[in-house]
């Protein structure tokens, strides 16, 4: 039995609003690849990393760069002009048009990706698994940073999806990690969801069902020779030109800040906020009004003679795109946040003391990190968990990282939110959060009614469905998670008017961060909130 | 029914889930399910099992009609980038401009030839308001003189959020509630009526016209929802007072009079004569149009009394009142009033124009432009007469079919087929002006049957072929893709050609079409397919460079000429009159009208 509407049928109405999106306002990336589309043409392979004519010179992996290379091979039809790696900013309408219209074409991977899902996925949760896959199709977050602010996000997470879903079987696991290797050589943010794949196809691949000791030898030999020759197809030609430290000091640009100009919504956002709030307690000593249970400590930063750093005081608002550092708490350093990031993927988690329901069911592996309980367990649903707290813990916790990777989060969740109510009230406030942490994406006037309406009705009509379809829980409910979800999906409302209505007309231009920053740090409770959630939902199943 | 004059009647609770009947399933033979007809019905599929209730389906729809009109508002309007005379984007901000700025007695007086004020006083009111607004955000935007062709970023997302507003605050409500009065008069369940209220709001040519190109015509349109909701509910003084906002804020409205006067005209002769309700309907029209001009001559008393001096290079008094047959004082008191009304008049019905203007697929210009006759050698009062006998002619037999059985089930049909005489026959018609006809007919998707696929074809094939012929308005306004987007989607949505045959495969047992329509939709739906590869690859003759807008315009009337008589067919055959006439059945019929 068909479910309605079909993802052709949604893909097709998706599309048309999206080409109706083809004038609208975009950002620097789009410069950004049409940059990359003339260098890939123009030039040999050897300068492509070298090339810097542009300010945005190539900083993906060369697997994307081919991609930009082949997709240059259509746009000399469209307008050669914009192949010159002179022609800075142009931006003729059919370059426009070209651009925009190989964001949806190279989408298809997405599509079909998700037909596999619904296919795969067992009779009883048919109905679930095409609610996802709709939800995951129509997502605001593809919608605003594809077809506006312009990136090939569809596509990558179309490659990612693919790769979850052939590792469903047991006999796509070995395609799952080749493609999950080409997916790396196309764009490295995936790396942080890589020791989730480490642990899953060494368990469930490298090693024999019944015990660790029972190593598969020819198995081990046919994943790393696969993924050896993913990677050397494409590293190779820059082995061999020795360019590899170029590639690399151009894909992992450590020189950038902890937070990028606008935060996202991690903890560092909340770290940052902190800082603001005792830079203010600092400044107006004493007048630092009683909020809530973490006053004693800020207003107590003036008293406590913290030295603040005059130079920092205006380094995060500045919003520049460079070293952010902190006035009052101290700063942190690209190796603590690595550590950190790890650490919240490996090492176990602050739950011992924790739900009442584990005495109710004694269990061993409830006490188990997300990786260690996917090493002892490696079934499908624990692999896109562990996925899901693998994007969690590098959104929360990395280094410079853009609110745009919330997506790292939200599209493996989306796969599982179903799985039944408790999932659902994890799920929630991401949905919320990490959509609205997009809004500052989009600053323009024309933009902004889409934004709202899209994501607005996007969470009315998902969220509604969700409710619907989510079977009941084998497991009592967890905390307040639910009244939690609420109160802070009625708080984004007001939020909204504020931020793009009321703080224009109380300040006009001034304090242009304080809306930001209100946003990035709503969201980054929503997200670390949804974190926590999921964590205990998914230590206690 | 009950008398219109009850005050309260008690609300009936739309049933939200009684058996299908609108054509929106089909039953899979094979499978022995229900299947949606369309894809459109696919996408309140999980609505239909879940028994979604109206206060989220409602927003729902709103919302993506909302989107999809802001999406198109992204693209460039008429006159974007072309002077020196810009186009009806212009001509809006100007009303905003002049109406806020300069005094009320010379709105109307105000310099012609750069978009003079040329509407009824309802879109100087509107514009007056919306200027007003706008000087509050951003007074550059309207400076007096100064503003003239301005294209400022700020000013588009103000002006295209203008439409929408307005077309949220007038058409849309009208919409939803006239397609549940008819919904509850075909007892259609609620969930069925959602989606013919999507299609209705999904229209490519309203859109296209309203947020891509730059009018005001939902405004229009709306009121002419609200005058046929309340209509249809039985509250006809109401009716009266809509139908003279429609009229006040676009004279094009006229395209409806006759029939909705004939309409009320109908139920007070019939079934007996009902003097009050004459006198009222007479009354409240009359109480409606000085309610109409009413700030006009406020204005006007106002300037009076100010002694504001009129500007000096116009025609004092207007040619209308000096046409009048008795002579009035310059000093009689109302002197200043009459020179207002007879001015506004004269600007509103612009005799002196031609008869038809640039390309429309109308009857007059399919023969001129085709060179079956040239018309140009006639005199242009000769060819008025000529038009307006042609128009009587059209629009004659509906107009007599609904004052003789002023039915509410025919008014659809009726409304359709006097627009469509108007839109074919007339004077001074524009290729927009094909929504007017347009919005009746599709209206027929709500009613009884309206998604099986005869009707559902029939409405599809005036809509698509009506965003065709002003397919070469819309590449002037560089809009080529927002028509080919919308188009399709609609056609898509609908499960009409060119993206599905599926309404023409229906046996007719299930709604089908007969053979001769199948053979001029299919025929036309070719054609026009041809016409788009052939205008995309295929030079015109540098003898004939308009020959492909020349295609254009003849096929398109012919289509419209047939849409014509398919509402006048379907209306005479559902009035009963064939039964009448035959078998002398009519009695009963009639009987069941009371």
């Amino acid at each position: 039995m068909a479910e309605y509407p079909t993802l052709l049928q949604t893909s097709l109405v998706a599309t048309a609003l999206k080409v109706l999106l083809w004038p609208a306002y975009r950002s620097t990336d789009f410069e950004v690849h049409r940059n990359w589309l003339a260098l890939t043409h123009s030039l040999p392979l050897r300068e492509w990393y070298h090339e810097k004519t542009s300010q945005w010179t190539l900083d993906y992996p060369p697997y994307f760069a081919y991609f930009e290379y082949t997709l240059s091979q259509l746009g000399r039809f469209a307008d050669e002009n914009m192949l010159h790696v002179s022609n800075l900013g142009y931006d003729s309408w059919n370059t426009i048009f070209f651009q925009r219209a190989t964001v949806i074409v190279t989408e298809a991977v997405l599509i079909y990706a998700l037909y596999l899902f619904i296919q795969s996925s067992p009779a009883a949760s048919k109905k679930q698994s095409h609610a996802a896959a709709a939800s995951i199709l129509l997502s605001p977050g593809l919608l605003i940073i594809d077809h506006l602010h312009f990136q090939y996000n569809g596509f990558l997470y179309g490659i990612l999806i693919l790769s979850i879903v052939l590792a469903r079987k047991k006999s796509g696991l070995l395609a799952s990690g080749f493609v999950f290797a080409a997916l790396l050589c196309l764009k490295h943010i995936y790396l942080y969801l890589a020791p989730a794949y480490f642990v899953y196809l060494l368990r469930g691949y490298c090693l024999g069902p019944r015990s660790i000791f029972d190593i598969r030898f020819g198995n081990c030999v046919k994943l790393g020779l696969g993924i050896g020759a993913v990677f050397a197809l494409a590293f190779g030609p820059f082995v061999y030109y020795g360019q590899m430290e170029q590639v690399f000091s151009r894909l992992f640009p450590f020189s950038r800040g902890l937070c990028h100009a606008y935060w996202a919504p991690n903890v560092w956002a909340l770290y940052s906020f902190c800082d603001r709030v005792l830079i203010y307690g600092k400044i107006a000593t004493m007048k630092v009004p009683l909020k809530d249970g973490a006053d004693l400590r800020l207003t107590a930063a003036p008293y406590l003679k913290l030295a603040i750093d005059r130079d920092a005081v205006n380094s995060v608002t500045r919003g520049l795109v460079g070293d952010t550092s902190f006035a009052v708490l101290p700063n942190i350093s690209p190796r603590m946040t690595f550590i950190l990031t790890l650490a919240a993927q490996i090492v176990s988690h602050p739950l011992k003391n924790a739900p009442r329901q584990q005495k109710l069911k004694p269990n061993i592996q409830t006490h188990q990190p997300a990786l260690i309980k996917l090493f002892f367990t490696p079934t499908w649903h624990n692999f896109v968990s562990t996925l899901t707290l693998c994007g969690y813990a590098s959104f929360l916790f990395g280094w410079h990282v853009h609110e745009k990777a919330i997506l790292l989060v939200i599209i493996p969740f989306s796969l599982l939110a179903l799985t039944d109510r408790r999932y659902l009230g994890a799920f929630r406030p991401l949905a919320v959060s990490g959509h609205v942490s997009l809004f500052p994406l989009l600053f323009t006037a024309m933009e902004g009614p889409i934004k709202v309406a899209y994501t607005v009705t996007w969470l009315v009509i998902v969220l509604l469905a969700f409710d619907w379809l989510a079977p009941a829980s084998p497991q009592p409910r967890v905390f307040l998670l639910d009244r939690f979800a609420l109160l802070y999906i009625a708080v984004a409302i007001p939020l909204m008017v504020y931020c793009s209505l009321v703080h224009q007309l109380v300040f006009g231009a001034r304090y242009e961060f304080l809306p930001l920053m209100f946003v990035s740090t709503y969201s980054a409770i929503g997200v670390v909130g949804s974190w926590l959630g999921f964590l205990v939902v998914f230590f206690t199943s | 029914m009950s008398p219109p004059s009850a005050s309260h009647r008690p609300r009936k609770k739309q049933k939200t889930n009684a058996p299908t009947s609108n054509g929106t399933t089909t039953l899979d033979h094979l499978e022995k399910q229900e299947r949606p007809a369309f894809p459109l019905v696919a996408f309140f599929w999980p609505a239909k099992a879940a028994n979604v209730s109206q206060w989220i389906l409602l927003p729902s729809i709103l919302m993506t009609v909302f989107l999809f009109r802001w999406c198109t508002s992204i693209w460039p309007y008429s006159g974007f980038q072309k002077p020196p005379m810009h186009g009806d984007f212009e001509a809006q901000r100007h009303w905003m401009e002049l109406t806020t700025h300069l005094p009320v007695t010379h709105w109307y007086f105000h310099n012609l030839e750069w978009w003079g004020l040329d509407y009824p006083p309802l879109t100087a009111y509107h514009s007056w308001a919306l200027g007003r607004i706008g000087n509050l955000i951003n007074p550059d935007w309207f400076a007096l003189y100064l503003s003239r062709g301005l294209e400022d970023m700020d000013l588009k997302v103000f002006m295209r959020a203008t439409v929408i507003a307005s077309e949220f605050l007038v058409y849309i409500p009208a919409a939803v509630i006239c397609v549940r009065k008819l919904a509850k008069m075909h007892n259609i369940n609620a969930w069925e009526s959602s989606i013919a209220l999507t299609a209705i709001l999904m229209q490519p040519a309203t859109i296209l016209i309203d947020h891509g190109h730059f009018q005001y015509n939902t405004v229009m349109l709306g009121f002419m929802l609200a005058t046929t909701a309340c209509m249809l509910a039985s509250r006809p003084f109401w009716s009266c007072v809509f139908f003279v906002a429609t009229l006040g804020f676009k004279q094009m409205a006229l395209f409806y009079a006759p029939a909705v006067a004939a309409y009320l005209a109908g139920i007070c002769i019939l079934p007996r004569l009902d003097i009050p309700r004459l006198l009222g309907i007479t009354i409240i029209t009359l109480a409606s149009f000085a309610a109409l001009f009413l700030p006009l001559m406020l204005g006007t008393l106002f300037d009076t009394y100010r002694n504001v001096p009129l500007p000096t290079d116009v025609v004092i008094p207007p040619p209308l009142m000096s046409a009048l047959p008795w002579s009035i004082s310059e000093k009689a008191w109302y002197y200043p009033y009459l020179v207002q009304l007879t001015q506004s008049v004269h600007r509103i019905f612009p005799f002196a124009r031609g008869l038809f203007e640039d390309k429309v697929a109308n009857i007059w210009c399919a023969v001129h432009s085709s060179g079956i006759h040239k018309l140009n050698g006639y005199d242009s009062s000769l060819l008025s007469r000529a038009a307006l006998a042609l128009t009587l002619a059209s629009i004659t037999p509906p107009c007599a079919l609904i004052l003789f059985k002023p039915r509410k089930e025919l008014l659809p049909y009726a409304l359709a087929s006097t627009a469509w005489g108007f839109f074919l026959c007339s004077y001074q018609v524009h290729e927009k002006n094909v929504i007017l006809p347009l919005l009746p007919m599709t209206l027929l998707l709500a009613t009884e049957g309206g998604m099986k696929p005869s009707i559902r074809a029939w409405v599809g094939y005036a809509n698509i072929l009506a965003c065709w012929t002003m397919f070469p308005l819309l590449v002037r306004d560089e809009l080529r893709i927002p028509y080919f987007v919308l188009t399709g989607l609609w056609a898509y949505l609908m499960g009409l050609p060119p993206c599905s045959f599926n309404a023409y495969t229906a046996s007719k047992e299930d709604g089908g079409l007969n053979v001769a329509s199948k053979l001029i939709h299919l025929s036309t739906y070719a054609g026009v397919v041809a016409w788009h590869v052939a205008e995309a690859f295929v030079a015109a003759p540098a003898d004939k460079p308009d020959l492909w807008v020349v295609a254009n315009v003849c096929l398109g009337a012919a289509g419209f000429g047939i849409c014509y008589l398919w509402c006048l067919w379907r209306m005479v055959e559902k009035s009963g009159l064939l039964n009448d006439l035959d078998l002398g059945g009519g009695r009963m019929d009639e009987k069941k009208t009371q």
